[in-house]
């Protein structure tokens, strides 16, 4: 499904976020990715995005060389893999339903297939009855948990989220890693990025370990081992 | 699929005009001001070009020729006026004809009639009258008439006390047009910089919802294009605001100027019904072109990829 081959990222001045890095994922897995703080997590999931482009190496989603994807491809790239941030990014003038709305309207969708998908992914992740919320109504994980629904629009066959906990008191991130489990076992391929050694360790699935750009442990049922 | 997508544009375009509304006012305000110095010009080339007419009119370059020369001598003389450069007509005008315009001009000069009357018969001389083709020109075929062979059919000539005035108007309607080069391109230059501005506050304000766009796949031109709709709606509100301005001001200026011109050929205001189309027509595009420009450069220095 993705493929990274001997990436190297390179910010100038003296900076290699990815080092000689090198991943396989498989269609469907559930992968954690773990690292400390400016070992090039975020890095990564930037060049799958293509917000950013691999300095040496190559990239491939599906059979899709994305090395060096040009800029008006990158929009269908992105059709494809949805993503999570730490900060949630909703727009605070939009409910939770026109949040999700937007993402669908800016692509070009007709109102009766937005009006029918933007309550479908709400409920999914059990949002229907605050659709008419501000963000500023709803609490922090319900707020992420509307990320993730306008992130499913398209249906992406990918799902990366960089550290989608980080501003969650407990009881919030294990719903949204229950969530994106529950996501997973629909068929997408999800890339859980954190910090988080309760939830790596509760989860009992792959974890790659980073540091310093490089994959440095790679384990089938991992622990958190930092 | 593709409409849907540009009403979209064009609602995201409004929504920027009207969040932003403080910026979209003085955008305007400072295209009107381009727009109104814009067709202050057109008003000063027109009235140039009138001024140049009326001198046009009253410049008589005429060869007056013996009353009884004889007619092949005439046709070879005009032919002769007729290749000389920048001559564009040379019409004879008869003796009778000479005198009856002479009599219609002077219609209610009674003691001129009287006159005329008394000497019996027609003492007006037929004559040649030549046309330049434009007000530069005179001076050249004034120049080539001084110097032409002596014809025994010529009697005199009428041209010199207008060279003077000819050369003063040829230097004023050339500076007015390098002044009016040089305050439109200023004009032109502030624009930019005002409207690129103002994309530029706009794509500030809108810099959370551009990365939403981006995160989830909206294509670029649909992020981009909103800012140069609004562009062209800078363009569109400037240029209905000063059609609003500025006729009332050319009618406020318009008697002043039938006065101080002495002539009663200028008519401003039916100038610009005459030329309505083509003169806001082409403001219009062309400022849209150079707010979308502006628009362009912004966009592409502050929405990246
Ligand atoms: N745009 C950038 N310019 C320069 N250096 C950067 C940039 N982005 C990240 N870095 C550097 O690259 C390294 C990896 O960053 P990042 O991928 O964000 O790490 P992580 O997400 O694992 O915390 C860090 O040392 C960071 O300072
Ligand atoms: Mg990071």
């Amino acid at each position: 499904m993705i493929t990274f081959e001997n990436v190297t990222k390179f910010y100038p001045p003296n900076t290699n976020a990815l080092d000689n890095f090198s991943l396989e994922i498989k269609p469907g897995e559930f992968l954690s990715v773990v690292g400390q703080s400016g070992t090039g997590k975020t890095t990564m999931v930037k060049l799958l995005i293509g917000e950013e482009k691999a300095t040496k190496g190559k990239i491939l989603v599906g059979d899709w060389d994305i090395t060096n994807v040009r800029p008006r491809e990158i929009p269908y790239l992105r059709r494809q893999i949805g993503v999570i941030f730490q900060d949630f990014k909703l727009l605070p003038a939009k409910t939770l339903f026109e949040n999700v709305a937007f993402a669908m309207q800016v692509c070009g969708h007709i109102p009766s297939k937005i009006n029918l998908v933007v309550p479908q992914v709400l409920k999914l992740v059990g949002l229907e009855k605050k659709i008419w919320r501000y963000p500023n109504e709803v609490s922090g994980g319900e707020q992420q948990r509307a990320v993730i629904a306008r992130a499913l629009v398209h249906h992406p066959k990918i799902l990366l989220a960089d550290e989608p906990t980080g501003n969650l008191d407990s009881i919030n991130a294990a719903d949204i890693i229950n969530l994106l489990e529950k996501i997973n076992k629909f068929g997408t391929t999800v890339i859980l990025v954190t910090h988080n050694k309760e939830i790596v360790n509760s989860l009992r699935r792959r974890v790659v370990t980073i540091d310093a750009g490089r994959v440095i442990s790679d384990q089938k049922i991992g622990k958190y081992i930092l | 699929m593709i409409l849907l997508s540009i009403a979209r544009v064009l609602k995201f375009a409004l929504q920027d005009f009207g969040r932003n509304f403080w910026v979209s006012l003085v955008t305007v305000t400072i295209l009107v001001l381009s727009l109104f110095s814009v067709n202050f010009l057109v008003v000063v080339d027109y009235i140039s070009q009138q001024a140049i007419k009326s001198v046009e009119e009253k410049i008589d370059l005429s060869l007056y020729l013996n009353a009884d020369a004889a007619e092949e001598d005439i046709s070879a003389l005009k032919r002769e006026l007729e290749s000389v450069a920048g001559v564009v007509e040379v019409s004879y005008v008869s003796k009778a004809q000479a005198l009856e315009s002479f009599q219609s001009k002077n219609r209610d000069n009674q003691s001129l009639q009287e006159a005329l009357r008394e000497v019996g018969k027609n003492p007006l001389n037929p004559s040649l009258v030549v046309q330049a083709k434009e007000l530069a020109d005179y001076e050249t075929v004034i120049n080539s008439l001084d110097k032409l062979s002596k014809h025994t059919v010529i009697e005199s000539k009428n041209f010199d006390d207008h060279r003077n005035l000819l050369q003063s108007m040829n230097t004023i309607t050339a500076r007015t047009r390098q002044i009016m080069l040089l305050v439109s391109f200023i004009f032109i230059a502030v624009t930019v910089l005002v409207v690129f501005n103002a994309v530029r506050i706009a794509i500030y304000t809108h810099r959370k919802e551009i990365g939403v766009m981006k995160l989830v796949g909206a294509s670029n031109w649909f992020i981009r294009a909103p800012f140069l709709a609004e562009a062209i709606l800078y363009s569109f509100l400037g240029v209905i605001a000063v059609i609003a301005i500025f006729y009332p001001f050319i009618h406020l200026l318009q008697p002043y100027l039938g006065s101080f011109l002495n002539t009663a050929s200028v008519d401003l205001v039916g100038y610009f019904n005459g030329h309505f189309i083509i003169i806001f027509g082409v403001e219009f595009l062309g400022a849209s072109l150079i707010n979308i420009i502006a628009s362009s450069i912004a966009v592409g220095k502050y929405v990246k990829v």
